[in-house]
């Protein structure tokens, strides 16, 4: 809505279609859950519904950082191999005691940042499309992942990591409450934050907030490690859910996590979108998985479902707002 | 536009195939020093048959980003076709005359799907394409997991015939590509490719037909998927929905490294040949002085990175 919209425009605006334009994504999944429900009675039970949450949550933690690149018109398409390096890299320890865990947050953590780092400069300062920048950076780093690993899958893991990943406090698992964390933390610093500001800013128009004393490149730079430390915070978690690191731990994690992002309403045009809503498109996402298992459908099929909505959710949200 | 801008930037992709013919030559030196074997009439006959896989789909892709758009569901289509000619060869093996028509109109037509997609929902061509990429891998997976079928013997010897000592698949790769350049340069159609990337409002009201010329170049994109399928078919003996997997991506690396601009409207088909030979030289040489396919990664990435580093650097 532009500041230009008379009061009366406004009181029209209140339509069915605004309702649906603003609450979509929840009646969407509302009604996903009904029809789950009614299709399987294993749906709402509170085992199964935990276990979807857990295995939710790592790409939670991936969406909340990709929201943030989408946000300055780029696109991370390494976040699955860094999380499958950040897994390698944990196993690089060989502890087996939980002594190793802060150390191995902290390797991580650095690692991540290091490859947002690369992948921003080459985005903001060396002009390279945010798609092949991390294109190659995803290949990179499957390349030296493998070269560390000789292709064979590792488990010497401190006994931590995996309550980290699949344990609970009172009931709710470790991850979510991560995932909740993390999720206000960046959500704070996007939606209430001076950066958070420039951030939109940047992404709808660079030259503008250039014009405003706003550094873009340096706005992209930070908005790429974000999205990298998120996606290698979210590898680790990832890495004691499942237990064991294969190479490809976190495989189909970047086109989900763009999947969901954009089916929140985050454009791809940069400048809109909202980390809560992103994490709405998650839920989605995994429902809707979870679905195809209840009603024993071939899990190839998830790949046609995932494909045609994000073409489905993206043609949607574009007309919204055009 | 004028004739001196015109000019310069003619000049300008005129250095990047230079630079990229320059590398070529370092290599094959760089080659036959480091290993005798490599500089052999055999090996060379080797290289020239691995090259029209990853050369067709690398063309497919410069007509799709010259025109502005990316096409990311090749891999997918590749891997679908395969399966398809596998299967269908391994049924009716005599049918090789309906198989192949039917593989190039089915991947025509894919092509062609994603080009509408683009056009009529207006969607980000990345969007459409990987969601299409997922489409068909998931289709593909719910028909046959693992790989499968078998080919004819007769349809296999394409992937090997030998015309006057060069390899079938060489030859055919040369003359389709000299076609589409000189549909690019020639004619109207072909130019408008160019202007429909350079500036699609531009070419809109300059009265071009751009929705069709945007559907044309992914439909062309699609036929350029078919045929490197059928030779990948012909070469393993069978349908594998996972083969082409590797090949969207890798099929991107030629046409940057060709110094093809990813925003569109400039570069040529030239350029992506010349990095179709880089890329296939490349790994060959790794292979033979032994570099784990792994460091392989590591250096394809770095290519991209140095390539596109090197072109935008120059445009500034």
């Amino acid at each position: 809505m532009t500041p230009l919209d008379t009061p009366m425009q406004r009181s029209q605006s209140i339509s069915m279609a605004s309702v649906f334009e603003r609450y979509g994504l929840v009646i969407f999944l509302v009604a996903l859950m009904v029809v789950a429900a009614v299709a399987s009675p294993t749906f709402l039970r509170p085992a199964n519904l935990v276990n979807v949450l857990t295995i939710a949550a790592p790409l939670g933690m991936v969406v909340v950082g990709q929201t943030f690149v989408i946000l300055v018109r780029g696109l991370d398409l390494s976040v699955a191999s860094l999380m499958a390096t950040v897994a390698v890299l944990a196993t690089a320890f060989k502890a087996t005691t939980n002594e190793a865990i802060p150390l191995i947050f902290i390797a991580a953590i650095a690692l991540s940042a290091l490859v947002g780092l690369v992948n921003g400069w080459l985005v903001a300062k060396r002009n390279v499309s945010p798609f092949l920048a991390t294109l190659a950076m995803m290949i990179i780093l499957q390349g030296a992942r493998f070269a560390y690993t000789g292709g064979a899958p590792i488990s010497t893991l401190p006994p931590g990591m995996g309550f980290l990943a699949s344990g609970r406090i009172l009931g709710v698992p470790v991850n979510l409450i991560t995932l909740a964390f993390l999720a206000t933390a960046f959500g704070i610093v996007l939606h209430r934050s001076r950066l958070g500001r420039e951030i939109f800013m940047v992404g709808s128009n660079p030259k503008a907030a250039f014009l405003n004393g706003v550094a873009p490149d340096r706005v992209v730079i930070l908005c790429y490690v974000i999205c990298s430390v998120c996606a290698g915070i979210g590898g680790l978690f990832l890495l004691g859910y499942v237990g064991t690191v294969s190479n490809w731990v976190g495989q189909g994690y970047e086109l989900d996590s763009i999947v969901a992002a954009v089916m929140g309403g985050v454009a791809l045009s940069g400048g809109r979108g909202n980390v809560f809503a992103a994490l709405l498109g998650v839920a989605v996402l995994v429902v809707i998985n979870n679905l195809v298992l209840l009603l024993g459908f071939p899990i190839e099929m998830q790949l046609i479902i995932k494909g045609i909505i994000i073409i489905g959710a993206a043609a949607f949200y574009r007309t919204r707002l055009a | 536009m004028s004739a001196i801008a015109m000019d310069i930037r003619r000049n300008r992709l005129m250095l990047s195939y230079l630079i990229v013919a320059v590398l070529l030559v370092l290599l094959a030196v760089a080659g036959g020093l480091l290993s005798d074997r490599f500089l052999t009439w055999r090996n060379i006959g080797n290289l020239l048959q691995q090259l029209i896989v990853l050369g067709m789909v690398s063309l497919g892709q410069t007509f799709v980003v010259l025109m502005g758009g990316i096409d990311l569901a090749i891999g997918s289509l590749v891997g679908a076709l395969t399966v398809f000619l596998a299967n269908f060869l391994e049924w009716r093996p005599d049918l090789v005359w309906l198989a192949l028509p039917l593989a190039l109109i089915a991947a025509t037509g894919v092509g062609a799907i994603n080009g509408l997609l683009t056009v009529v929902l207006r969607v980000h061509p990345l969007i459409v394409t990987l969601g299409m990429s997922s489409i068909i891998f998931g289709g593909t997976l719910m028909y046959r997991k693992e790989p499968g079928g078998s080919v004819p013997r007769a349809f296999a010897d394409i992937a090997y015939a030998k015309v006057g000592g060069v390899p079938l698949s060489a030859i055919v790769l040369v003359v389709i590509f000299a076609l589409a350049g000189l549909w690019l340069q020639r004619t109207r159609t072909g130019r408008s490719i160019y202007f429909v990337g350079g500036d699609r409002e531009a070419a809109r009201l300059n009265g071009l037909p751009v929705d069709r010329i945007v559907v044309l170049a992914y439909a062309l994109s699609g036929l350029c998927a078919g045929i490197a399928a059928i030779f990948l078919t012909a070469r393993t003996g069978v349908g594998d929905p996972r083969i082409g997997a590797a090949l969207t991506l890798q099929s991107v690396t030629p046409v940057v490294v060709g110094g093809t601009i990813l925003a569109g409207g400039r570069g040529g088909v030239l350029g992506t040949f010349l990095g179709v030979l880089l890329v296939t030289m490349l790994n060959s040489l790794l292979n033979f002085v032994n570099v784990s396919s792994y460091y392989q990664w590591v250096i394809q990435g770095l290519i991209i990175i140095i390539a596109v580093g090197i072109h935008s650097a120059r445009r500034k």
